[in-house]
C-alpha cells in the first residue's frame, strides 16, 4: 500500500505542476528581479543544432515554473536553516555571473543596447555583509583612472573656451566601513580618485569629493542594502563640485526633508542574506525650494518628449532609489525657475542621480544624460544649447570601467544610431584592460 | 540534459513513463524508451548522437561477428580491432587535445590541434561496449541479435550521461523483457528523490562554498581554510557523483532495470585499497576485470598491475596530468598499504580511518587543480600560510553548522553499522516504509525549490 501511495504521490506532483502551468495566468515580468521573464524559443534548424534552443528552453522552464516567487521566498528560508546566523556578523558574499543582457556584437539590425548596469559591468569584486550593511569592497585602480581622465581630457579639449568640464566621481561605500580593519579600503579610494586629479588637463575641473565624504566619514551617507550613496552623501558631492565651480551650496535646512521606510534595495536582492533583509535603509532626502519643469527623450532623437519631474515622491520598496529623478533616462531636460542664464549638462550613470537634483538651485536648464542609453551628441547638444558647464557624475565602477569610458567617450561622436562598441585595448598592453576592483582579504 | 533539472523532472520524466507504460507492448516500450533516451542525449549536443549511434551499430555487427568466429583465431582479431576502434576514438576526442600539446612539446605536429568537444557520456559508454565485446568474446554472454534493442542499452538515459559504467551482463534480460511492480517503480521513486536531494541540498550547497574558497579566494587562503575549501570540494564531488548514481539507479528501477550499486559510503574507507573498493564501484570492477585481472592480478606483479590501474583510473577521469598524478598518488599508497598490510591491520580502526581520510581529502587537490602551478601554491597553503584566517570565514561555519551535521550523517555507513537483520534497523526500515511517500515528497519540493531559486537573476534596475 505504501508502494502505491509513494508511486501515486510522486507521479501527482510530476503531473501537479505541469496541470498547474497550463492554468495559472501567465507571467511576463518579475517585479522582484526586475526583469522579463524568458519568452517561448523560437526553434529552428540552427538554433537546435548548436543547442541554444535547448538552452532557452530551460530558461523558459525555470522562469515559467509554477509559484516560482513561492519557491524563492522559501529558498530564502531553507538558507537561513542551514545554521546560526548571528545579528553582529561579518561574511563574504560571491555573486553569481551574469549570463543574460550582454551586448550582442554580431547583431547589427538590434536598436536598443541592452547594456548592463554600470554596477554589473565593472564592478568584478565580492561583497562584505557587516552587520546588516552590504560594502561593495576594494578601491579601484589609479591606472585605470588615467583612463578616465583622458577621456575627460578629450572634453576639456572640445569644449576649450566654450564651457568647463568638471569630474564628480563617488568612492565606493567601502571607503567609509566603520571598522578599522577595513581603514586600507579608504587609502585605495583616496589613491584612486586622486589619480583622476593629477592626470587631468585641459582646463578639467577635479571636484575633490573623496576628501568631502571622507570629513563627514562618521554619518551614513551610502544604502546599507543599495549600491547608492543616499541624499547625504550626494549632497557632500554637490558641497565638493560647489567648490570646484565656484559656488555657494545651498544649505540642507534651506531645503524641505522627505523620509522614506523600509527600503531593501539591490544588494539586497543580490544577496538575500537575513542580516542585511533585516536592516532596511530609510530614505532621508532634500527637494530645492525651486520650481522645476522636466522631459526625457528616447536614447536616439529629441522627439516626443515625454513629462517626467525632478523627484518622484511616489517610488517606494525596492525602487525608492527612483525617488531621484524618476529613475534613470537617455536623456531629461529640466528646466527651473533660477534666472542667471546657465545652464549644465550632466553626463552620469545611476550614482549621478541623487547628486544631479542638488544642481536645481544653480542652472536655467539642466541636461541629464544617461551615458549607457543615450546615443544623442553631446558636442551637438552643447554648442545648440550654449551649455557652460559639463559634469561627468558617476558613481566609481563606471570611471573604473573601459566599457563605460568608452561609453562616454562615444558622446561626442554619436549620430543618434545606437552600435556596438567594443571595448577600449588599451595601447601598452594590446590587452583589454580590466578594473581592478580587488576581491577582500582583511589583514 | 541533467537530471537535476526542472526540464528533466517536470518535463521529460513524466513525458518518458507515460509513453512507456501508456501500452505493455515490450516492442512499444523499448521503441518508447530508446527514442526518448535518444532525446535525452540530443537535448543540448544533438551533433554528436550520430557518434553513439555509429559506436552502438559497430559494435553490434561486430559482437554478431565474434559470436559467430567463437573459438577462431578470427574472433580474437575482430574484438582486437573492435577494442581499438572504441578506445581510438574516445582517445581522439577526449584525449586529442591533450596528446596534441604533450606532442607539440616534444616535435613539430603536421596538423593543427583537434578542436572538437569531448561528446557527453563517451567514457561511459565506450567502457559499456568494451565489456560486452570482451564478454561475447568470452563466451560469458550471448550476443543481443535485436539491434533496437542494443542501441536501447547503449543509450538508456538513465546511464548514459555520467553512468554507473552497466554491464551488459546485467541489464541483459531486462533490456528484452522486464517486469515492473509497484515496489520495484516505488523504490525507484525513493532512490531518485534521495539522489537528487543529495546533488541539490548537498553538493550543491558546499559547491558554493568550493567556488567561494578555491575560486575566489584561492591566493590569500590562511591553512584552515585552504583545509576548508578542499572538504568542501571532498564533499561536493561525493555528493554530486553518488547523487547521480542513486538517480541513476531509481530512474533504472522505474523502467524497470536494476543496476548496481556504484558507492558505497566511500568515506567510511579504513584503507586506500578499502576506498577502491567504494568509490564508484563500476569503474573499479571494470578495471579489475578487464585489467588488473587479465595482466596477472595478484598472480603476477601484482605491484605493477595495481599502478597501472590507478593511472588508467586516473587518466579515466580527465585529460589533463593532474588526473595521472591523482592515479599515481593512490597507486602508491596502495603499493605502500601492500608492504604494510600486517603493520597496518594492527592500528585502531579510528587511525586507519582518520589516515585514510587524510589521504582522500589531500588527494582531491591534485583532483581540483589541473594547473601545477596553482596545485603547488595550494598544497603550500595546505601545510603553512601566513595570510589570516579571512573575514567571514567563522560565519560561514556558524550559517552552515546544521547543514554539516547533514553532511556527516549522509556519509556515515548506518547500514554496516546496523546490519539489516538488528532491531534498530529493522525498527527503521519500518518506519521509512510508512513514512516513505512523505519523505519522498518533502526532498522532491526542497529540491524544486532550490532548483527553482537557481533562476533566480536580479537586476539592479528594472530590464522589463
Amino acid at each position: 500500500m505504501a508502494n502505491k501511495i509513494n508511486s501515486i504521490l510522486f507521479l501527482i506532483a510530476l503531473v501537479g505542476m505541469y496541470c498547474f502551468y497550463l492554468f495559472l495566468p501567465p507571467q511576463f515580468v518579475s517585479e522582484g528581479e526586475k526583469r522579463k521573464l524568458a519568452e517561448f524559443p523560437k526553434l529552428t534548424y540552427k538554433s537546435y543544432l548548436n543547442g541554444s534552443w535547448a538552452h532557452s528552453m530551460d530558461d523558459f522552464i525555470d522562469d515559467h515554473f509554477p509559484f516560482r516567487d513561492k519557491f524563492i521566498s522559501m529558498a530564502d528560508i531553507f538558507h537561513a536553516s542551514k545554521g546560526i546566523h548571528l545579528r553582529h556578523q561579518e561574511k563574504i558574499f560571491i555573486g553569481k555571473k551574469d549570463k543574460q543582457f550582454k551586448p550582442n556584437e554580431e547583431d547589427t539590425n538590434h536598436v536598443k543596447m541592452n547594456f548592463k548596469d554600470d554596477f554589473d559591468e565593472a564592478y568584478s569584486g565580492s561583497l562584505l555583509i557587516l552587520d546588516g550593511s552590504v560594502y561593495p569592497v576594494g578601491g579601484g585602480s589609479p591606472r585605470m583612472s588615467k583612463y578616465f581622465s583622458a577621456m575627460l581630457n578629450e572634453y576639456a579639449s572640445k569644449l576649450s573656451g566654450k564651457g568647463r568640464v568638471f569630474s564628480v566621481v563617488a568612492p565606493l561605500s567601502s571607503a567609509f566601513i566603520p571598522v578599522l580593519k577595513y581603514r586600507k579600503f579608504n587609502k585605495q579610494n583616496k589613491e584612486t580618485l586622486l589619480a583622476i586629479k593629477s592626470s587631468l588637463a585641459n582646463g578639467a575641473i577635479f571636484c575633490d569629493v573623496f576628501n568631502e565624504l571622507d570629513k563627514h566619514g562618521n554619518e551614513k551617507m551610502y544604502f546599507s542594502t543599495d549600491h547608492h550613496w543616499n541624499a547625504t552623501g550626494a549632497y557632500y558631492a554637490y558641497v565638493a563640485f560647489c567648490r570646484g565651480a565656484g559656488i555657494l551650496p545651498v544649505e540642507l535646512n534651506k531645503m524641505e526633508k522627505k523620509i522614506k521606510y523600509n527600503f531593501l534595495g539591490s544588494l539586497y536582492q543580490l544577496t538575500r542574506d537575513p542580516s542585511v533583509k533585516a536592516n532596511p535603509d530609510t530614505l532621508v532626502y532634500y527637494v530645492p525650494m525651486v520650481t522645476t519643469t522636466a522631459v526625457r527623450f528616447n536614447e536616439n532623437n529629441f522627439e516626443k518628449p515625454i513629462k517626467a519631474s525632478v523627484f518622484s515622491h511616489n517610488s517606494s520598496g525596492g525602487n525608492t532609489y527612483l525617488t531621484f529623478l524618476g529613475g534613470d533616462a537617455p536623456l531629461m531636460k529640466i528646466t527651473t525657475s533660477v534666472k542667471n542664464g546657465k545652464k549644465a549638462a550632466i553626463v552620469k550613470n545611476s550614482m549621478g542621480n541623487a547628486f544631479c537634483v542638488y544642481l536645481i538651485s544653480h542652472y536655467e536648464e539642466i541636461y541629464v544624460i544617461d551615458f549607457r542609453y543615450s546615443n544623442h551628441n553631446l558636442i551637438d547638444l552643447i554648442e545648440k544649447n550654449k551649455i557652460n558647464d559639463l559634469i561627468f557624475a558617476l558613481g566609481m565602477y563606471g570611471a573604473m570601467s573601459n566599457g563605460t569610458i568608452n561609453m562616454m567617450r562615444r558622446l561626442a561622436v554619436n549620430n543618434g544610431v545606437p552600435k556596438y562598441v567594443p571595448p577600449v585595448v588599451a595601447s601598452d598592453t594590446n590587452k583589454i584592460v580590466l578594473p581592478v576592483i580587488d576581491t577582500i582579504k582583511i589583514e | 540534459m541533467v537530471f537535476s533539472s526542472l526540464t528533466f523532472i517536470y518535463l521529460f520524466l513524466p513525458l518518458a513513463l507515460l509513453f512507456h507504460y501508456i501500452t505493455p507492448n515490450k516492442f512499444f516500450r523499448n521503441i518508447s524508451l530508446t527514442a526518448f533516451s535518444l532525446a535525452f542525449y540530443a537535448w543540448e549536443e544533438p551533433m554528436w548522437i550520430y557518434l553513439m549511434i555509429f559506436t552502438a551499430i559497430f559494435d553490434y555487427y561486430m559482437a554478431l561477428l565474434i559470436e559467430r568466429w567463437s573459438g577462431n583465431r578470427k574472433a580474437k582479431i575482430i574484438m582486437l580491432i573492435t577494442i581499438l576502434v572504441n578506445l581510438s576514438l574516445l582517445i581522439f576526442y577526449k584525449y586529442g587535445g591533450f596528446l596534441y600539446d604533450n606532442l607539440s612539446a616534444i616535435a613539430q605536429l603536421p596538423f593543427d590541434r583537434p578542436k572538437n568537444s569531448l561528446p557527453v557520456g563517451i567514457s561511459f559508454y565506450t567502457f559499456m561496449v568494451i565489456s560486452y565485446i570482451v564478454d561475447v568474446y568470452r563466451g560469458q554472454l550471448k550476443a543481443q541479435k535485436n539491434p533496437l534493442n542494443f542501441l536501447m542499452f547503449i543509450s538508456l538515459f538513465q546511464h548514459l550521461v555520467a553512468g554507473p559504467i552497466v554491464r551488459y551482463s546485467q541489464i541483459g534480460e531486462q533490456v528484452d523483457s522486464r517486469t515492473i511492480d509497484w515496489s520495484r517503480f516505488s523504490a525507484g521513486i525513493s532512490r531518485f528523490c534521495l539522489g537528487l536531494f543529495k546533488k541539490i541540498l548537498i553538493a550543491n550547497v558546499a559547491g558554493a562554498l568550493v567556488t567561494k574558497y578555491l575560486d575566489a579566494g584561492f591566493n590569500d587562503l590562511s591553512t584552515i581554510e585552504a583545509w576548508f575549501g578542499i572538504t568542501m570540494f571532498s564533499v561536493q564531488l561525493y555528493f554530486d557523483f553518488s547523487g547521480y548514481s542513486d538517480m541513476a539507479i531509481g530512474l533504472a528501477k522505474m523502467f524497470g532495470f536494476d543496476f548496481d550499486e556504484n558507492f558505497k559510503h566511500p568515506y567510511a574507507a579504513q584503507s586506500v585499497g578499502d576506498f577502491y573498493r567504494r568509490w564508484h564501484i563500476s569503474l573499479g570492477k571494470f578495471f579489475r576485470d578487464y585489467v588488473y585481472i587479465p595482466m596477472g592480478g595478484n598472480r603476477k606483479l601484482q605491484l605493477r598491475n595495481i599502478m597501472v590501474v590507478w593511472l588508467l583510473t586516473g587518466i579515466w577521469h580527465g585529460a589533463s596530468w593532474n588526473f595521472a598524478l591523482w592515479g599515481f598518488y593512490f597507486g602508491s599508497f596502495m603499493i605502500i598499504e601492500k608492504l604494510l598490510e600486517n603493520f597496518l591491520k594492527k592500528l585502531p580502526r579510528f587511525l586507519r580511518h582518520t589516515y585514510t581520510l587524510i589521504l582522500i581529502i589531500f588527494s582531491r587537490a591534485i583532483f581540483y587543480f589541473v594547473d601545477f602551478s596553482q596545485l603547488k601554491i595550494f598544497v603550500g597553503h595546505l601545510f603553512y600560510s601566513k595570510n589570516p584566517v579571512g573575514a567571514g570565514f567563522t560565519t560561514d561555519l556558524l550559517e552552515h553548522l546544521f547543514w554539516f551535521v547533514l553532511v556527516v550523517l549522509f556519509c556515515i555507513p548506518w547500514d554496516e553499522i546496523y546490519p539489516s537483520d538488528t532491531k534498530v534497523s529493522l525498527d527503521v526500515s519500518r518506519y521509512y516504509q510508512t513514512m516513505k511517500p512523505a519523505i519522498n515528497i518533502v526532498m522532491l519540493f526542497l529540491a524544486t525549490m532550490l532548483l527553482v531559486n537557481s533562476s533566480y537573476n536580479p537586476f539592479l534596475y528594472t530590464r522589463f
